[in-house]
Formats: structure tokens, sequence, C-alpha cells
């Protein structure tokens, strides 16, 4: 699964001239957003906490851009000229499996959303988040956790709905767990990771493990329900 | 410059919060008529090539009795299967229509094409195979007795037809044109229009040739004038099967004009009514900049709107989610604190519903009110036996204890109401925490 991107002694002898992405540091985050006005305005937004290495506006131009900086972090729009995303992902991930991306959309479709996860993105925010609280989900996902909006969460618990039975059941990949559902049901409440610890009297680390956990079975699970649920809004 | 209701503004002093710019009346999609479906080869569902859940569809039968006449049939010599074959090359595939602004978006190659076709890459494979057996199978078996010295001849001539054939369906094509690098070798093929398609009908119509060719060479004599003939008249039959696919394609290529036409038109009013509205947001907007709270509320509304358009699911008649989200943009319009609604399962509407969403408007009204938050989270979830809805708010929050008994907010429209219809209302609050109201009613 995802290693660590942060280098550990061993990496260090991997090349000296490939900027080593500092644990402590700033994050080295590429934007990627076919609007012109929108790579700037968030650079503005950010720029303080994060250091902007690198910029594209389709799919060619953010995988040369990702492949020659390798950010800890891609914040990319889910539309991009020349395949969207999802292309972006699928030809990163083919020769740097352990990039990540934060993936961002003015769209909020089900379809857009589950599809850019299913694809490898670790996380997924509207357009509309403020800065604060983008940096922070640049952070989370630097730090190899995931980031789920409210409305993510509720597609999830959609798309896992129905009555499981747990039986017939074997493959744990297609259900969430009791504590999972209770986790995601208060994301989509509103809450923020820390307030979801605080009311289940569970540690931060802890929560971020869970939500980790459903991100994976998002994007492994071959679920019945997940895959007529995805059908339904014609996606697969 | 029809719309009457232009907003005049006073050209100095105090300007009024937010005059009501007209509501996006957007005309309704283009209109289906809602008579049955047209029978077409359909995605969702397909077991090979979509041809019997489609034609379900169309007919309004279950789809599992349509698929065993289709099994049964195939008993007798492969009727079924030819029958499959023809109909999957007669029947147009579907087409996928989603929100304007992912289809464009789609257009425009911002999205991802390759997801969505994965499932259906051996159905046409399989339908032709079956079209191509068939043919065998039924000329095989006829009274014409087609001896082994002749079994070559047909089948050059089965699959000369079914290259020329392959000719009709052209969305197949587009599709295989763009996965040609994982299918190199069908590519030439498949392709749209230019030489391929030229040489696919010349190599067809070279073995329908060669099929006959090879039949009246080997039958040489006059003697054997009846089989000459029959195969003469087969000759012509495969001709007719090949010319057959143009006639079909362009009579449904004038359909298909007819309805994009149609389409087009429909189009053309929408985005000159959302560029209207649009425009409309722009202009209050710069007419208010120097009130910012007007503006984000002009703002939040005309995203709101857009965004539905463009993106949203299509919410047909009053369910839980069209009525809480109708109850969150009414609040965001009112108080210009935005609402974020997030639904999961959905419920037909009845007065214990229609309660429960009073409620929660409440709800989110005292918070806009009191709470000083920046964002209401409103997030609703049907279950098996009961429906929840949680408003919360991270605003300044307040002690339980000390709300006046007289504060009708709370207890009139929030709590009793729900009693009265046999739902619960739990209030959580702390000063400096924040408020969640939880709202349940059993279904």
């Amino acid at each position: 699964m995802s290693t660590p991107a942060s280098p550990g002694p061993s990496a260090a002898a991997d090349s000296a001239a490939a900027p080593a992405p500092a644990s402590t540091g700033p994050y080295r985050v590429v934007v990627v957003d076919d609007h012109a006005m929108f790579r700037t305005g968030v650079k503005a937004e950010i720029g303080q906490a994060v250091r902007v290495v690198g910029e594209a506006a389709d799919v060619d131009s953010a995988v040369a851009a990702v492949t020659a900086n390798r950010p800890d972090v891609v914040l990319m729009d889910v539309h991009l000229p020349g395949g969207g995303g999802v292309e972006v992902l699928r030809r990163v991930h083919a020769t740097m499996p352990d990039q990540r991306f934060l993936a961002l959309s003015v769209s909020d479709a089900a379809e857009d959303v589950i599809g850019v996860i299913r694809a490898g993105a670790r996380g997924y925010v509207t357009k509309s988040i403020n800065g604060a609280e983008l940096v922070d989900a640049i952070r989370r996902v630097a730090e190899g956790d995931a980031v789920f909006s409210p409305r993510l969460a509720g597609f999830v618990l959609d798309a896992f709905s129905g009555a499981i039975d747990v039986a017939a059941v074997d493959e744990d990949l297609d259900r969430l767990s009791q504590r999972e559902r209770e986790v995601l049901r208060l994301i989509a409440r509103g809450y923020a990771y820390k307030e979801v610890a605080r009311e289940l009297f569970i540690s931060i680390k802890t929560v971020e493990t869970h939500v980790s956990s459903v991100l994976r079975k998002l994007q492994l699970s071959n679920r019945h329900q997940l895959t007529r649920w995805a059908t339904d809004r014609r996606l697969v | 410059m029809t719309e009457g209701s232009r907003v005049q503004v006073p050209p100095a002093g105090p300007v009024p919060p937010a005059p009501p710019a007209p509501p996006l009346a957007l005309p309704p999609a283009v209109a289906e008529p809602a008579s049955r479906p047209r029978a077409s080869r359909v995605g969702d569902g397909a077991m090979v090539g979509g041809v019997c859940t489609g034609l379900a569809r169309h007919l309004g039968w279950p789809v599992i009795a349509v698929r065993i006449v289709f099994v049964a049939l195939a008993m007798f010599q492969l009727i079924g299967v030819v029958a499959y074959g023809a109909l999957w090359l007669l029947m147009p595939a579907q087409p996928v229509v989603s929100a304007p602004g992912l289809e464009s978006a789609s257009r425009a190659g911002l999205r991802d094409q390759r997801v969505a076709r994965r499932r259906r890459d051996w159905g046409p494979v399989v339908a032709l195979g079956a079209l191509g057996t068939g043919l065998l199978w039924l000329v095989q078996s006829s009274p014409l007795g087609v001896s082994d010295r002749l079994f070559w001849p047909v089948a050059f001539a089965c699959v000369g037809a079914a290259l020329v054939w392959r000719q009709a369906d052209s969305t197949q094509q587009r599709r295989w044109q763009a996965e040609a690098g994982g299918r190199a070798w069908l590519a030439p093929f498949v392709a749209r229009g230019g030489w391929p398609a030229l040489v696919r009908v010349i190599v067809g119509l070279g073995l329908v040739g060669a099929a006959f060719g090879l039949v009246v060479a080997q039958q040489g004599q006059i003697s054997q004038l009846p089989e000459v003939m029959a195969m003469t008249t087969f000759a012509l039959a495969g001709l007719a099967i090949v010319v057959a696919p143009w006639v079909h394609r362009s009579r449904t290529a004038l359909n298909v004009a007819r309805a994009e036409k149609v389409r087009a038109d429909a189009r053309a009013d929408m985005a000159a009514h959302l560029h209207d509205s649009v425009l409309q947001t722009l202009a209050l907007i710069q007419r208010q900049s120097d009130d910012p709270r007007a503006v984000s509320q002009l703002a939040r509304r005309q995203e709101r709107e857009l965004r539905t358009w463009l993106y949203g699911e299509e919410l047909a008649g009053t369910t839980l989610k069209t009525a809480l989200a109708a109850a969150a943009a009414e609040v965001e319009d009112e108080r210009g604190v935005p609402v974020e609604l997030v639904v999961v399962g959905d419920a037909d509407p009845s007065e214990a519903l229609q309660a429960l969403v009073q409620a929660a408007r409440e709800a989110m009204v005292n918070a806009a009110k009191h709470s000083g938050a920046d964002k209401i989270d409103v997030y609703a979830e049907v279950g098996e036996e009961s429906i929840e809805v949680f408003v919360r708010d991270r605003g300044r929050g307040f002690d339980l204890a000390a709300v006046p008994e007289d504060r009708m907010g709370v207890k009139g429209s929030i709590l009793n109401r729900m009693s009265r219809h046999g739902g619960t209302a739990t209030l959580r609050s702390r000063p400096g925490d924040g408020t969640e109201v939880r709202l349940e009613i059993r279904r």
C-alpha cells in the first residue's frame, strides 16, 4: 500500500538532486487547473503556508510538471482538457504510484467525486473551500491521510448503504465497520476530525486511520451495492 | 430584453439588501415524450449487448421474460441468436444524457471517458460472432444443402457481409477508434470513415464475390444449373444484405439530425436564460459593490443556481431531498449564511416529513440568526426505521438552561412540532461550542 513519501535514511541515497520533501518545512504543491484565474487565486490564498512549485493547465503539462517536481501533493481540478483529472492520476501513478493527489472541483457530481477517488486521489474538496481549510487538507494528504468533505462522506454512506447480510459478505472491503460508519456520519454532519475524535472519545490519529480505511475500501471494493449505486449514476 | 422585472435600484443612499432577482426559470430539459421509450440498446444492466434490456423497456415487459424468449428461440435453429444479432445492429445505442455541465465537460475532453466504457467491450464481438454463426447454421441446415465443397464460399460470403454490416453501427466505431491503442488489430476495421471504411467495404464485397466465383468455378457444368441458380439467388440476397445498412443508416441519420436540432434549440434557450441570469447577478453585484454582505449573498445564490443546473441531479417532485434543499436555499437567501446540505437516501412526502422539514428549517433559521457562525451544516439520513436530520453550526452556542420558557422559536417550532408528529428533537449546545439540533421521526 502507500508507503510514506517522507524519505527515511534509505531514500537519501536515491538522488541528491531531487529536492527532498521536507517533513517539517512548507509542503511542496503543484497546482493543476485549466483556469489561470483560479490558479492565481489559490496561489495567493495558500502561498503563505505551502510552496507552490509548479503549475499546469491540462493533462499533458500536469503529468510533466508532477514528474519533474515530485511535489508532496498535487492539487488538481477534476475537469481538465485532455481527459480529466482521472487521466492524470492514471498516467502519473503508472510511474509514481505513491504520488499524492487532492482533487477539487466545482462540480460536486457524484460520478466525478467517486470517479476521481476510485482513480486514486486521496481526498476531494469543493472549490468554495476557504484558504485555511485548503491548507489543512493539503497537509493531511501530504501526511498520507485522506480528506473527506461532508459531501463525499454522504456519497460514501449512500453507496455503502442498504441492508448488509454480514454472513454473506466475506470481503471486509465490501462493508464499512460500525466505527467507520459513525466517523463518516459525523463528518457528513460537518464535524472536523478533531471534533469527531472528541465526540467518539478516540484520538485524532484513530479518526484518520478510519477515514483512510474507508478511502481504501472505496478504491478497492467491488461491492455489488457500490457498483449498482454507481451505475445508477452512470459510472463504474 | 423582454424581461418585465428589471430591478430598479435607487441612485443613491443605502442600497436595499438583495433585491429579488428573478429566479432562474429554466424551461424543462428537452421535452421527452411521456410515451414508451424508443427501443434502444441499453448500457446499464446489459448482459451481452443490452438488446433484451432495451427491448424489455420498450415493450414494458420484465427483462427476464424477454431473455427467456430469446434463449428459447435460440434452441430452434439458433433463431434467437440471429434475431439478437440483427436487433443489435438495428437498435441504436441509447444515448447517455447527463447534466449539461457534465455533458459539455465530456465533449470538451475535460472528463475521463474510458471508465464507463469498460463494461460493454465484449457485447459487439459476441453479437457479431452470434450473427455469423447463426447465418452459417441457417445456410447449413437449409434445403440448399451446402456440401463441404461449398462451405468456404459460404463462409466467405458471411464474413464479407458481416464486415459490411459492421459499417452500420457508427457509435461502436467511434468507441473502438478511441480504444484503438489497446486493440490495434481491430482499429483499421472499425475506425470511422476514410479509407479504412472503404477498404472494409471492398474486402466485404470481394469476399461475397469470391464466394460466388468459387461456386461458379466449382460447378462449371450446365447440368447443375438449378444449383447455380440457387447460388445466384443467394448472392443477390447477400447483395441486399450489403445494401440494407445504408438505407437503414441514412434513415436513422435523418431522425438523429431532427432530434439533434430540437435538442440544439432547447440548449440555446437554456443558455440564453442562464446567461441572462448570470448577467443580471453581475450587474447587481456591481451596483452593490459597497455592501459586501449583499454581494456575497448574490454570488452565493447565483452559484447555487448554476451549480444545481449544471451538475445537480434531477430532483423530481417533492421528496425529502428537494424539500430540504429548498428550505436550505431559502435560509441562505434570507439570512446570507451558506448552508451545506448532505442527504443520504430519500423519502416520499408525508405529513410527518413536512413537519420534519419545517422543524429543520426553523433550526437553520435559528442558527443563521443567533449563532454568528459562517456556515451551517445540515445532514439528513433516511434509515430503515427512522429519518434523522442534524442541523449544526459552529457558532457561539448558548446555555440550554438559560433559555427563557417563552422562546417560541425553539420550543414551539421545533420541539413541539416534532412531538406532535411522533418525533423527537434534541438540542445540544454549550456556550462557545456551537449548537446541534437533532430531529428524528419514525418512518
